[in-house]
């Protein structure tokens, strides 16, 4: 049974200790990351209002800053790459801070564009990725568990500013309230403070990625070596003897190579284009069907807690010894079950059918969401995650911000949300099947390769002796 | 003569000046009265004796083409005169059984309101059951009517001329066996209603929107006044300080370089020929040191926060670097041990082999 991909760090992966505050941190990170933006969207009204623009003018604010996030993915990469997570997202808090007070002070909604947007959007960038790639450093065996737990700071971050922002534009309308979330967004910085770089924990000890047959040679000597099970990756070994310099490359294109990150890659794509909106067309769709509004919001809140709860119950999950091998099935399964409800919601009737097709979504969102990092950590390793991460948040970007349009323009044409529904089913299950077949056979192909792997391991040992045996008659 | 010639202008021009549309009708009477009363205190400074008759001329169309008497709109017989308009129909129908009925019914113009009631019979299925129809409250005289058994139901209609804001109130039928029916007349309400504050700041600007529902063409005649519930004063765009921007369905008012004192009560009231409906805006005027004060508190907050954490990791990576020394030292030791070990074999050696 093949093993789960290992991290290939020099280090040891702590799986525990100050990991837990890392969790933390990146559960701050990564709730601000995802909830900052739609929690904007209430003083939406006010600033149209207020600048005289139209709706889809103060729309575009929330594109803009969703754009530059997801632009921002390969520049935070590199930045992680060169000096680490934690001074990353601090200056991605600042920046995120500096953006919001400066908007308070805007006069034209081009100003708001370039400080909430541009620089918000930027800063909130360089919160995400870092969160996400010191888990990877923080945590192996547990990882999925740590994953789940981390992006369960969306749903919640989202529920405690949503009421937390109508609370402060009902106090200070939204300029004082933009100067405010300036301040309340610094918590990101207190988020990096706590990402402690993991190599301070390995006290005294070199912590260069060596090849693997040199490790083979120290196993007997040091005893702190990686506790390296067999390599999931072969090609990743293949590029170890390059070592230093690959972890130190700003932009690793070599990804494109990568069997298991292209698999990735298509698959989300395609999934991305309808991921997004059934959530965005929820309420509305409850709206359409006579439902009252307090009632439709009130199906969003249930699917943000059946979402909240689902995450880390997935990372769980995702960490028992069934599913942790296997666990890109477990993905696999998680987008068809999202496709599944989607093409079954149509079905559903009265307020009773959307509660519960809010709770069977919430699942399922709340397993891909989960899920969606710690397989592509699973795919290319923890030393390579973090270009992974840039590389893909750019080019789900398309996706990301083309779908819910897209697909609004299904219900303009048609009149009926129904097909929007199918639309977005078949977007999911497709993919779903898609990662079934290719991880099948991705995972036979593993396993052949790591077949003549072992065998040249267990020689190996047999080799050293010899030689010291050698070194011995020689002295 | 001057002065007839002079009543004769003015004589045209209260003709073209009588309602011109059902929608127009309040609107331009109180303007006209308005505009005639000014020029009849002209006149009246200008040629003294012959003011009498100057102002009772005018006076007098004006009170026959605004004025319409009650009686009109009691009496569904009498066709109304030609020069008035024709207004839109209007019908509605209630069936009652043993309960009251109320029905709201949303005015946007000036109408003919055909009111209907059918009774539906119970078990003693009189033959006769008397009737009549109340205004606000108060029977509306010569309505009474006895009214058949028809069909087992007991039916009671009328017309009403709604021509004017006075007309709008409720109107009711009313059994003798006290079952009635209220046709509530009102302007139509505006849907969103916003019970929070807007806030804005001094020397800032702020627009205070309003909405009413309505269809796309409808054009809506808007109103500012800014006070509380028994004092309003109406609101006239004055350049420095505020802006009206008025478009079919939507109004907005924009005050410019806000200070304490803009603070309080605004109202829009969308007019219609019927009457106007308002709606409250409450303005909150803040200076940028009220939001100030929580950022500066959560600014405090957060750095003391990232400063302990940074501390709290200083001294645990000491405490691992004192631990490491010892170790080192520890280390040291051993490999010193080793070496006079080492030299002290070696010299050994050294003396065998010497």
């Amino acid at each position: 049974m093949p093993p789960a991909a290992a991290t290939n760090l020099a280090h040891k992966p702590p799986d525990g200790g100050w990991g837990w505050a890392v969790v933390v941190a990146a559960f701050i990170s990564i709730g601000f990351s995802y909830a900052f933006p739609k929690s904007l969207t209430i003083y939406f009204k006010e600033i149209q209002e207020y600048f005289s623009v139209s709706y889809s003018e103060i729309a575009w604010l929330s594109s803009v800053m969703l754009a530059s996030m997801y632009a921002g993915g390969p520049v935070s990469s590199i930045l992680v790459n060169r000096y680490g997570s934690r001074p990353v997202v601090m200056l991605g808090g600042l920046m995120v801070s500096a953006a919001m007070v400066l908007s308070s002070f805007g006069t034209t909604i081009i100003h708001l564009y370039l400080c909430v947007g541009v620089i918000g959007g930027f800063g909130l960038a360089f919160n995400l990725q870092p969160a996400l790639t010191i888990i990877g450093t923080y945590f192996q065996a547990k990882r999925p568990l740590a994953n789940g737990l981390a992006m369960t700071g969306s749903p919640v971050f989202l529920s405690i500013l949503a009421p937390l922002n109508q609370f402060l534009f009902d106090s200070y309308g939204w300029r004082g309230s933009f100067l405010i979330l300036g301040s309340i967004v610094l918590n990101c910085c207190v988020a990096g403070a706590l990402m402690r770089p993991v190599h301070k924990q390995v006290a005294s000890k070199p912590s260069s990625p060596l090849p693997k047959f040199n490790k083979a040679v120290d196993e007997g000597a040091a005893a702190d070596a990686s506790m390296q099970t067999a390599d999931s990756d072969p090609e990743e070994r293949r590029h170890e003897g390059k070592g230093p310099s690959q972890a130190s490359k700003l932009a690793d294109f070599s990804l494109f190579k990568h069997r298991g990150f292209l698999i990735y890659l298509t698959g989300n794509v395609v999934m991305f284009f309808g991921f997004f909106a059934p959530v965005v067309f929820l309420a509305p769709y409850a709206k359409h069907q006579g439902i009252d509004e307090y009632s439709a919001a009130f199906l969003l809140t249930i699917f943000a807690l059946v979402d909240m709860f689902i995450r880390p119950f997935t990372g769980f999950l995702g960490n028992t010894r069934r599913i942790r091998p296997k666990i890109q099935y477990f993905f696999s399964f998680a987008v068809s079950y999202n496709g599944i409800c989607h093409l079954l919601f149509p079905l559903a009737s009265g307020y009773s059918g959307l509660v519960v097709y809010a709770v069977f979504f919430g699942v399922g969102f709340g397993m891909v969401s989960a899920l969606l990092f710690e397989v592509l950590m699973d795919l290319v390793g923890a030393p390579r995650f973090s270009s992974a991460l840039g590389l893909v948040t750019i080019i789900e970007c398309g996706p990301v911000l083309l779908g819910p349009p897209m697909l609004g323009a299904l219900v303009d044409t048609f009149g009926e949300y129904k097909y929007l529904y199918v639309t977005c089913g078949v977007l999911m299950l497709a993919p779903g099947l898609f990662f079934f077949i290719m991880h099948y056979f991705n995972y036979k192909k593993l396993k052949e390769e790591q077949k003549p792997e072992a065998a040249v391991e267990t020689r190996r040992p047999g080799e050293t002796v010899e030689l010291k045996t050698n070194d011995e008659a020689s002295k | 003569m001057r002065p007839d010639g002079i009543t004769n202008t003015e004589m045209s021009h209260d003709v073209t000046v009588k309602p011109d549309g059902g929608r127009a009708g309040a609107r331009s009477c109180a303007a006209a009265a308005e505009r005639s009363a000014r020029r009849s205190r002209g006149r009246r400074m200008k040629t003294m004796p012959a003011s009498w008759k100057l102002l009772l001329l005018p006076t007098l169309l004006l009170m026959t083409s605004c004025g319409r008497t009650d009686t009109k709109t009691l009496d569904p017989t009498q066709t109304p005169p030609a020069s008035v308009p024709p207004l839109a129909d209007l019908k509605r129908e209630v069936v009652l059984k043993s309960e009251n009925v109320t029905e709201n019914i949303e005015l946007r113009q000036l109408v003919r309101l055909f009111l209907e009631c059918s009774l539906t019979a119970d078990q003693n299925k009189l033959p006769n059951m008397t009737a009549f129809w109340s205004r606000d409250g108060q029977e509306i005289p010569d309505s009474r009517l006895t009214v058949a058994l028809e069909k087992e139901q007991y039916g009671i209609q009328r017309l009403f001329n709604i021509t004017s804001e006075e007309k709008v109130g409720t109107y009711s039928c009313v059994f003798e066996n006290k079952v009635r029916a209220d046709f509530v007349l009102a302007t139509p309400r505006f849907r969103e209603k916003r019970d929070k504050p807007v806030v804005s700041y001094v020397h800032d600007f702020v627009v205070l929107p309003c909405k009413m529902e309505g269809s796309e063409n409808e054009s809506l005649t808007w109103l500012w006044f800014k006070g509380n519930e028994t004092h309003k004063e109406r609101i006239s765009a004055q350049p420095d300080r505020f802006e009206i921007r008025s478009q079919n369905l939507t109004s907005r008012l924009k005050l410019i370089n806000l200070t304490f004192a803009d603070a309080g009560f605004y109202y829009c009231a969308a007019v219609y020929a019927v009457g106007s409906t308002m709606n409250p805006i409450k303005l909150k005027v803040i200076t940028f040191w009220e939001p100030l004060k929580p950022f500066i508190a959560i600014l405090i907050a957060v750095v003391l926060l990232v400063v302990v954490i940074f501390l709290c990791e200083k001294q645990q990576s000491k405490k691992k670097v004192t631990e490491g020394n010892e170790e080192n030292v520890d280390q040291n030791n051993i490999k010193l041990q080793e070496e006079e070990k080492g030299a002290e074999e070696g010299s050994s050696m050294r003396h065998r082999k010497v």
